[in-house]
């Protein structure tokens, strides 16, 4: 075991250039029939990163890792994972990958044990003790038919499948998703233990925006298809800012803000979501007779919420203008 | 050493773990000389990246508050105990503000707002004593 510092030296390490790229998508566009589901994606898995990927439903996240996993072939664009193309290299790619769908589909009849051994056979990488480990871990009783677990079991046996041949990229559909906080956390724990461990590579989908700040270093979030957002959690922490300003007198109408993604409020106080705008505030308040009473960083949902533009108008001033 | 995070606060991982691992040397919870747990196993306990609690304990070095001992962990300071102290001092301040509060039957949830605008008002260098506590 590797002492707690060089651990740490090597995860700051692991913040790579596009050269140490697990996965390089760039200029990416998708259609189906009529429809544009990625429109235009590019980005960057740093390896030994934990990159979170956010968006409402149908916003096409789940389009996005099968682009990864080469089960959907790009029309514009490049997919590139492990530096080369997931379409055309099928083995090579899926043998060093992982991959938890939201809801796995795992052949009910077979027993928990027979699955493993099942499972083992596809994978010329798998470690039978590790996957033993993670079974015990998970508290999945081997002699217990599949179709007879609980879909938080079912998780967990998906997500033993996915981990026991130690794939260099480990790839989560909503992994969470309809379960209870209790599996939750176990999955994001073994998460966890996989990047500590051994620095692998993790990419997840999921709506809980609290789950993605636990555990992310990288997000990216997709709004209708478009990247609006991507990067280090740590430089889009810092970039947004709540900020709610006190104003003289009563303001019938959200007050306009350059540079805010979102406004809410009612009368004097107001709220705003900024980004790097932030620092032409003090000259617009200056202007505006007004003043900024609080200042916080920006949770991750006010941040999607800004940048997926809902939520522009309260309740009152909807009210006001159907009036 | 119990320790509880916010996630949908907005307040960065980070900067929560550094608050909480200073309250738990104030209260006495750990102290000069112990050991903090490794990197992997806060992550692991807290459920959350291990980068967050890497970043942690290189402010909280630092700040002065612990020392990492290569190969060995994280260590708090003697040196921190005298500031942990003066913390312990100053709480007692607090705690006579609050019983004087407490006398103008003003409730939790008011005095929490009064002293935040106060805080607010200093960060802000706008002197104004207009008490906003309605809304």
């Amino acid at each position: 075991m590797r002492d707690w510092m060089i651990e740490a030296h090597a995860l700051r390490q692991s913040f790579g250039s596009s050269a140490e790229a697990v996965v390089a998508i760039t200029n990416l566009s998708r259609t189906f029939g009529s429809k544009t589901v990625l429109n235009d994606v590019s980005l960057y898995l740093p390896r030994g990163s934990v990159f979170g990927l956010v968006g409402e439903t149908g916003a096409g996240t789940t389009t996005l890792i099968k682009l990864i996993l080469g089960l959907l072939r790009a029309e514009a664009g490049t997919v590139r994972v492990f530096g080369v193309d997931p379409v055309s290299n099928p083995v090579s790619v899926l043998a060093r990958m992982g991959y938890l769908s939201e809801q796995p589909d795992l052949p009910g009849w077979m027993r928990v044990d027979e699955f493993m051994r099942y499972m083992q056979a596809f994978y010329p990488k798998w470690d039978a003790v590790y996957a033993e480990e993670l079974r015990a871990q998970f508290g999945l009783d081997p002699a217990v038919r599949i179709k007879t677990l609980s879909k938080g079991q079912r998780a967990k046996a998906g997500l033993l499948a996915a981990q026991a041949h130690r794939p260099d990229l480990l790839l989560l559909d909503e992994p969470s998703s309809g379960l209870d906080p209790i599996v939750r956390s176990d999955i994001l724990a073994a998460v966890i233990r996989t990047v500590a461990e051994e620095g692998r590579t993790v990419f997840f989908s999921s709506h809980l925006l609290e789950e993605v700040e636990r555990v992310s270093d990288h997000i990216a979030m997709l709004h209708q298809g478009k990247l609006v957002l991507c990067g280090p959690l740590d430089e889009i922490k810092a970039q947004h800012r709540r900020i709610t300003l006190r104003f003289e007198t009563q303001q019938p109408k959200p007050p306009i803000v350059p540079g805010a993604l979102s406004v809410t409020g009612t009368g004097r106080e107001w709220t705003i979501i900024c980004d790097a705008a932030r620092t032409a505030l003090p000259a617009i308040t200056a202007k505006l007779d007004v003043r900024i009473i609080d200042e916080h960083a920006a949770s991750l949902n006010e941040i999607f919420v800004g940048h997926a533009g809902v939520s522009l108008q309260t309740p009152d001033a909807l009210a006001q203008s159907m009036d | 050493m119990v320790l509880r995070l916010n996630p949908s606060s907005g307040v960065p991982l980070y900067l929560q773990l550094i608050e909480q691992v200073k309250h738990a040397i104030e209260t006495g919870a750990i102290r000069a000389g112990e050991q903090l747990p490794s990197v992997r196993k806060m992550a692991e306990d807290l459920v959350i990246n291990p980068n967050t609690v890497a970043r942690a304990y290189r402010d909280l070095e630092h700040e002065g508050i612990i020392e990492l001992k290569h190969g060995s962990g994280a260590f708090i300071r003697e040196s921190i105990v005298a500031r942990a102290r003066l913390m312990h001092k100053a709480q007692t301040v607090v705690q006579s503000a609050l019983d004087r509060l407490a006398s103008f039957e003003l409730t939790e949830d008011e005095i929490r707002r009064l002293v935040e605008n106060e805080l607010a008002l200093r960060r802000t260098g706008k002197q104004s004593r207009k008490v906003c506590v309605i809304g």
